[in-house]
């Protein structure tokens, strides 16, 4: 057993450079595909690798030792958002035309990529200058990665929220729902009434009343 | 092992690019693009700080798994509210409503 430490503890430099290599490899994909998502031409292409840019993150999740949220990761972004942003274009053929990524002016360009270059330079210098090692309390870290606990942790101990927050999730999609309908029924006349759109009240009495109102007050003054 | 403040780096960049597709872009799909982009920006700094800090329990699991479930919830709010901008205006760039105000 002596020599199998004695090897890892000869290896460990080199486990470390290859540690540091893969989180290289992986920032460079992550921030070229997030470029690539904003400024590819065709927006299906980009949403394509805004979908393989969130898969290249769960690459950092799993280098973080966090297995499962790269799980979710992949499940919900790459599997579900970037699915889901597919469809909208589907459904919006002109968010394809290609005159939308042409900007009027080169002010406003100029001025997001200062905005963003600030936010980016002040952001990523204060995480290198900032002592994080001294932040951090010492002693051995909570590193929990039995997926039993946390399903017991969410369901057992925490249920009663976790369903109280997916009843306000459901409810956000249950009103987004309700608004395409509700713009539904407003557009269509023959169901005007239902979806809780008030019926508008017919003016035809009233104008009547009002005319022989007029007969009467001319005949009036003509006596 | 991989400094911390690498990965706040990273986040930080993501955050960057976002904002700058928020800021600059007028198709509503390459908002909503730039806004999820800031989003695993943001995710990724809440996994690095959980698990540097020596807190990666179930507390800060449940935390990340909220967090990436509530932004597929808002990108299909998101989605929504897109259809309905596009019934009104016929289109889905952004810079019509700003020429509105001005005018």
């Amino acid at each position: 057993m002596n020599w199998k430490v004695k090897m890892m503890q000869d290896l460990q430099p080199v486990l470390d450079l290859f540690e540091q290599f893969e989180f290289f490899l992986i920032a460079a994909l992550v921030l070229a595909l997030a470029y690539l998502a904003l400024e590819h031409k065709d927006i299906v292409y980009a949403v394509f690798f805004f979908g393989f840019m969130a898969s290249a993150v769960a690459g950092f999740f799993l280098l973080l030792d966090a297995p499962y949220i790269a799980g979710m990761q992949i499940a919900v972004y790459t599997g579900g958002i970037s699915a889901l942003i597919i469809f909208g274009v589907l459904l919006l053929p002109r968010a394809q035309d290609s005159s939308l990524e042409t900007f009027a002016t080169g002010r406003v360009r100029t001025m997001g990529l200062i905005l963003s270059g600030v936010i980016m330079a002040i952001s990523g210098g204060l995480a290198l200058i900032f002592p994080w090692p001294e932040t951090i309390p010492e002693g051995v870290p909570e590193q929990s990665q039995s997926l039993q606990g946390l399903a017991e942790w969410l369901w057992q101990d925490h249920g009663v929220y976790i369903q109280i927050i997916a009843l306000i999730i459901l409810t956000t999609l249950v009103g987004a729902v309700a608004l395409l309908k509700m713009e539904k029924a407003e557009a269509m006349s023959s169901i005007t009434g239902e979806f809780g759109v008030e019926a508008k009240p017919s003016p035809e009495p009233e104008a009547e009343t009002e005319v022989v109102d007029t007969e009467e007050t001319s005949e009036e003054a003509a006596n | 092992m991989v400094p911390l403040s690498w990965y706040l780096v990273v986040a930080f960049m993501l955050v960057g690019l976002g904002a700058y597709g928020m800021i600059v872009k007028k198709n509503l799909i390459r908002i909503l693009i730039g806004a999820e982009i800031m989003g695993n920006g943001v995710n990724l700094a809440l996994v690095a700080f959980a698990v540097y800090g020596g807190a990666f329990s179930f507390t800060a699991q449940g935390l990340i798994i909220l967090v990436i479930s509530v932004a597929a919830a808002h990108t299909a709010l998101a989605l929504v509210l897109m259809l309905m901008y596009n019934r009104r205006y016929g289109t889905v760039d952004l810079s019509i409503v700003q020429k509105e105000e001005v005018a």
